[in-house]
């Protein structure tokens, strides 16, 4: 084991260094890489950050980003909240809702007519 | 435990201990993850609207932590150690939208205590131990759009649960031991847009499987056991993204995506397919990138009748004799085309890469409109002069390991990518102002480097390597010519990666031109008594 790799690491880590944290994460957790000034430090989440959605693998979760327009997102083309300024509609963030739906501005989403 | 007086009007809401908390206008946003809490805190005040108790030592919760919270909307329990939860943990959170429970020990859905939350949107439970989803898990939650159940030990779907969930628009089920998917799975998720079922091990699935789930978008049943090609599909009037990748597919059947015509993309790498049906690919509107690798039964050119939006097309490693003329016009939008090993001794309207083929001949008019063509590992004596005049917009040829003896150089002025090598016939060195863009050479000899400046740089730049301490030899191989085509069977290529590579070299002391053989002290520019076989 490298010197600089201890085995005492924090919260999901499996393996950590001084410097950039954690390298490595107990099963079934995210690897991300948060960046603080210049450097790197890796970190191990239950759940992805908001702007990315996880993916499981057999060996490995990963973290990936949402499109622009969305804040939290279930995978890339399906969002579960817009960002400001887009209705949401079906896992899609919309600036105007399509014929047939109207928009709801409190909940920001696209919602059907109410006769 | 006690719980917290009311706190005073007017006053801040109250903060447990070690937590931070935030106020947003009257509510609050309490993060206490992290911090090695062997229970929820009791101090919660009624007005927190987000709690994250993610990533501590939490076993068990109390029947009444959450009793008073009925502005929260978010709770995060994720990363604990919860291994079942009592009925009434949750009740009276009528807000609440979002639920995490991922990475914990539950080995049954906790259905009672998910049985009143009305508003409940997403609920996460991947990464626990679940084998056990009792019909009424789901009952109360006529809200819920997004279902994790991912990373668990499930052998089943649950249909009778997901029969309760009108709402649901997106649910992974990855990662189980799922084996088979019974007819009418899935019969009243009408509105689900999304469902993952990879890394499962789905041997058998019903031809009614997916009946009901009309308003899918994107199916995934890649990593899974699938020995026939899921004919359930053709339900599926909008799905748009498909993936069945790494199963044991043999064949692709005749009007296969008939009922699909919204796809725009289809993965099925690695699957032992042999055979395709003539007609498996046709109106597909919106496809716009097909990969056929390995296809060896496959005797004829698919049929893409209005698959117009095609762009990249793979075809490696086939049987197939000959590329209909009509190819062309199927194809108006096709950028890159890669045909290994497909089509002996006869002419063809159009292609753009080649390799592995047995092609003889050349024609004029043969080539439409596109960016990259690769003919490598043909048998190629003969390139009509005019062949690549209509290629305007060419940029990168790959004709290595032919038997050319000579190459026409009309149409060819776009180039930045040409390589040639594995023609011992082609002697002929090019002029330098041949290829004015030409960025990465690949030549049969050395000293056809010459005329791009290589034989001085090659000596100045050596000598600089001297001084550096770096001899030629510990060159990084990656900086030799790269791997040119997306697509091609072994390279990853990434065009904006090279751009970047490439501009990196020329920042060094380089010549501009990427030329290999590199010439040397062995290969030398010049001839050697008046003969060039000599220098070879």
């Amino acid at each position: 084991m490298h010197p600089n790799v201890s085995q005492g690491c924090q919260g999901g880590c499996a393996t950590c260094s001084d410097y950039n944290g954690c390298l490595s994460c107990k099963p079934r957790l995210f690897f991300v890489l948060e960046r603080i000034g210049m450097k790197q430090i890796g970190v191990c989440l239950s759940s992805c950050p908001s702007g990315y959605y996880g993916t499981r693998y057999p060996d490995i979760n990963k973290c990936a980003k949402c499109k622009a327009d969305c804040d939290t997102c279930f995978t890339r083309n399906f969002c579960t909240k817009c960002k400001s300024g887009f209705y949401l509609n079906s896992g899609k963030c919309l600036e105007k809702c399509p014929d047939g739906l109207e928009a709801n501005n409190h909940t920001m989403e696209c919602t059907s007519i109410v006769h | 435990c006690a719980s917290a007086p009311n706190p005073k009007p007017g006053a801040a809401p109250s903060c447990p201990a070690q937590c931070h908390c935030e106020q947003d206008g009257i509510v609050l946003s309490v993060d206490c993850s992290e911090l090695g809490l062997p229970e929820v805190p009791s101090a919660l005040s009624p007005l927190t609207a987000y709690l994250d108790l993610s990533m501590n030592n939490i076993s068990q919760l109390q029947p009444s932590a959450f009793r008073r919270l009925q502005f929260l909307e978010e709770l995060r329990l994720s990363g604990n150690q919860i291994s079942s939860i009592p009925g009434e943990a949750f009740s009276g959170l009528y807000s609440l939208k979002i639920l995490m429970l991922q990475n914990n020990q539950l080995s049954r859905i906790p259905a009672e205590a998910l049985r009143d939350l009305p508003n409940l949107q997403s609920l996460r439970l991947d990464a626990n131990l679940i084998s056990v989803v009792p019909e009424e898990s789901f009952e109360g939650l006529q809200s819920l759009r997004h279902l994790w159940l991912d990373d668990n030990a499930l052998t089943e779907i649950p249909v009778r649960a997901l029969n309760r969930l009108p709402a649901l628009q997106a649910m992974t089920l990855a990662l189980n031991q799922i084996w088979h998917i019974p007819d009418y799975a899935f019969q009243n998720l009408s509105s689900l847009v999304v469902l993952h079922l990879h890394n499962n091990r789905i041997q058998h699935l019903g031809a009614n499987g997916f009946d009901g789930l009309h308003n899918l978008e994107t199916l995934d049943l890649n990593y899974n056991e699938l020995l026939e090609f899921p004919g359930a599909i053709r339900t599926l009037g909008r799905l748009q993204e498909l993936g069945f990748h790494n199963n044991n597919i043999k064949a692709i059947p005749e009007n296969a995506f008939v009922g699909n015509p919204l796809l725009q993309t289809i993965h099925f790498y690695d699957n032992p397919i042999q055979f395709v049906g003539q007609s498996a690919f046709q109106y597909l509107p919106k496809l716009h990138t097909l990969s056929l690798n390995g296809a060896t039964d496959i005797r004829e050119f698919p049929d893409l009748k209005g698959t117009t939006s095609l762009e990249v097309l793979t075809l490696t490693r086939a049987g197939i004799c000959l590329l209909p003329r009509a190819v062309c016009q199927q194809l108006p939008n096709l950028r890159v085309c890669t045909l290994h090993s497909a089509v002996p001794q006869t002419s063809f309207c159009f292609s753009s890469g080649l390799q592995h083929n047995r092609i003889h001949e050349i024609k004029a008019d043969t080539f439409v409109q596109l960016t990259a063509l690769d003919l490598s590992w043909n048998d190629i004596h003969f390139i009509h002069p005019d062949a690549f005049v209509t290629l305007r917009s060419l940029t990168k040829l790959d004709l290595s390991d032919n038997h050319l003896a000579a190459l026409p150089l009309g149409g060819l002025g776009s180039l930045t990518h040409l390589k040639l090598q594995g023609n011992p016939a082609l002697s002929e060195p090019f002029a330098e102002d041949s290829f004015p863009k030409l960025r990465v050479l690949e030549v049969p000899y050395a000293y056809q480097c010459c005329a791009y400046g290589s034989c001085g740089g090659y000596f100045r730049a050596s000598n600089q390597w001297e001084a550096e301490g770096v001899s030629p030899e510990d060159e990084d191989p990656h900086r030799r010519a790269l791997e040119l085509f997306p697509g091609h069977a072994d390279n990853h290529y990434d065009l904006e990666a090279d751009e970047i590579q490439l501009d990196l070299e020329d920042s060094k002391l380089h010549p501009s031109i990427q030329c290999t053989p590199s010439p040397g002290p062995f290969k030398p520019c010049d001839h050697l008594f008046e003969s060039w076989i000599i220098r070879l």
